[in-house]
């Protein structure tokens, strides 16, 4: 096989070639740690290469797969974890300098499920530091750059994730996403991000941002990967207190690429907001393809959404603030200036802010289930921009001069704050040849029917086909 | 927020108050509060704080 197509293949189709001996996990390991050694000066996608390990990961399991004890389709397939996820005895930095040499002693739950279904992990992926913001943007380790423009943002905050997956450098990764840090990388790089209910993956060995919207969440090239991964790491973990014991299906199985007489929500709110006209037009030529796939598509109305971002930005400034509380008194000016300035923020908000928002957070929930009585899905558009150059603090949209970190969250955000599961796929290019993306969103642990309408949608289309210009 | 109040929250949390970077952080502090100030417009009469997923609900 030509490298170049074995760099974007599937999981799925990589597993196919493990299993028929096509392809050996450590052929298939050699090929991706090249393509990163190439690819790394133009993308910075990772902080910690394991090279060694990941060449002795891969021939334990040829070995293994060879004497027959083949576990499942993640056996031999590399992988990234963006560098929050501890693994015993790999350095975490969280993107920072300040944990340059921190080393964990113990494995995050995500680390060892991905072990033990015998992925091969490559190395840990570069982010916005401490994932305290939206751009993956990074002066201490380099910024993350866009595989389909170098001179852009690849999202945040897990922008390693995004452009490493999009540019083949492995075929998936994992990331976490607080107010959309795996769903904006995925959308402005051109891959899929999941982002499950609140509680269905385990948060245990993750560096916090936000405690209580803090989402663990895979990007993929597919949603069929993201089911296989899914497949890997879903499920009730002891060591979460926030974990739900649930049972867990074969997320395969709700790939049925049938969609018909679903009822899918648009929200009327969200077109008050800025948005590029280009997002728009790919937004709704998505909405007529689904259409004709047999969804039946409906305006629906969510006042309370334009207060979701007060609510959870309240939320999340104080959790992450509370979280770090010793690093801002001992170590403040070593931190990232804007991160910095976000985390001393947080010390000015009193108790009784912080528990009038989680007051306003138990009325935007109920508020959010009840849009669920007659709908079976929300789809909005991922991101209301394309990526921009790095280093852009606001941009002009719609005559209005919007910070980016509020630009970039506006659609995601609100479903950190109600915990339900949302996915972006790719659903258009700009002009320029940027992605766009377009989200799902289900009830509470209705990741199936996330999963499928997002799967009949990408099997429609071909925008999940195309690849960077690298 | 005024200045002295938000000095002497800073100096209880321990941050150093004498650095030049508390003149940003006073500045920073000012834009955002005030955008949180919308949650009180909303009425909150019976609803608690969020707890995830009561199991009665989930099992639901």
């Amino acid at each position: 096989m030509d490298s170049n197509e074995l760099y974007f293949s599937s999981i799925r189709s990589l597993s196919r070639m493990i299993q028929k001996k096509e392809a050996s996990p450590l052929e298939i390991v050699e090929a991706f740690l090249s393509r990163i050694e190439s690819l790394e000066p133009k993308l910075n996608s990772f902080i910690t290469l394991l090279y060694d390990q990941a060449i002795e990961s891969a021939t334990q399991a040829e070995k293994e797969i060879q004497a027959g004890r083949y576990v499942g389709p993640l056996h031999g397939i590399p992988f990234g974890l963006k560098d929050l996820f501890y693994v015993k005895g790999i350095r975490n930095t969280s993107g920072s300098k300040i944990y340059d040499n921190f080393i964990p002693d113990y494995d995050s739950t995500i680390a060892l499920r991905l072990k033990k279904a015998g992925g091969i992990l490559l190395g840990k992926l570069n982010m916005h530091p401490l994932a305290y913001g939206p751009t993956g943007e990074n002066e201490e380790y380099g910024h993350m750059h866009n595989p389909w423009n170098l001179d852009l943002i690849a999202g945040g905050s897990s922008g390693g994730n995004g452009s490493a997956v999009a540019s083949g450098e492995c075929p998936f990764a994992m990331g976490s996403d607080t107010g959309g840090s795996v769903r904006i990388p995925a959308a402005l790089c051109g891959i899929v991000g999941f982002k499950p209910t609140y509680g269905r993956l385990s948060r245990y060995g993750m560096t916090v941002l936000a405690w209580s919207q803090d989402h663990p969440g895979p990007m993929t090239r597919t949603v069929e990967d993201c089911a296989l991964v899914m497949n890997a790491i879903a499920g009730y973990d002891p060591n979460d207190p926030t974990s739900i014991n649930l049972p867990v299906q074969d997320y395969t199985r709700a790939l049925t690429g049938e969609i018909k007489g679903f009822r899918l929500g648009v929200i009327k709110e969200f077109f008050d907001l800025p948005i590029e006209s280009q997002v728009k037009i790919s937004f709704w030529r998505a909405m007529d393809k689904l259409t004709e796939l047999g969804a039946i598509i409906s305006e629906i109305s969510w006042p309370i959404y334009h207060y979701g971002t007060a609510i959870a930005s309240l939320i999340q400034m104080a959790e992450a603030t509370s979280y770090h509380r010793e690093l801002i008194r001992k170590k403040g000016p070593l931190i990232y200036p804007p991160v910095r300035l976000r985390l001393e923020a947080g010390v000015f908000i009193s108790a009784t802010d912080y528990i009038q928002a989680q007051r306003a957070r138990s009325l935007f929930y109920i508020q959010s289930l009840n849009l669920f009585k007659n709908l079976d899905l929300i789809v909005t558009p991922t991101v209301p921009v394309t990526a921009f150059s790095i280093g852009t603090s606001s941009l002009v949209l719609d005559g209005q001069k919007v910070n980016v970190i509020s630009l970039l969250t506006q659609y995601t955000r609100p479903f950190n704050l109600n915990g339900f599961p949302a996915i972006t796929v790719p659903c258009g290019f700009s002009e320029d040849q940027l992605p766009i993306g377009l989200q799902f969103v289900g009830r509470p642990f209705d990741e199936e029917s996330v999963l499928r309408s997002a799967h009949a949608y990408e099997q429609a289309t071909l925008w999940h086909l195309r690849r960077p210009p690298l | 927020m005024e200045r002295d109040v938000f000095l002497s929250m800073g100096k209880a949390f321990g941050l150093e108050i004498d650095d030049p970077h508390v003149e940003e952080l006073y500045s920073y502090v000012q834009k955002v509060l005030p955008t949180f100030k919308c949650i009180e417009e909303l009425n909150l009469t019976g609803f608690e704080p969020f707890m995830p997923y009561p199991s009665s609900e989930v099992s639901s």
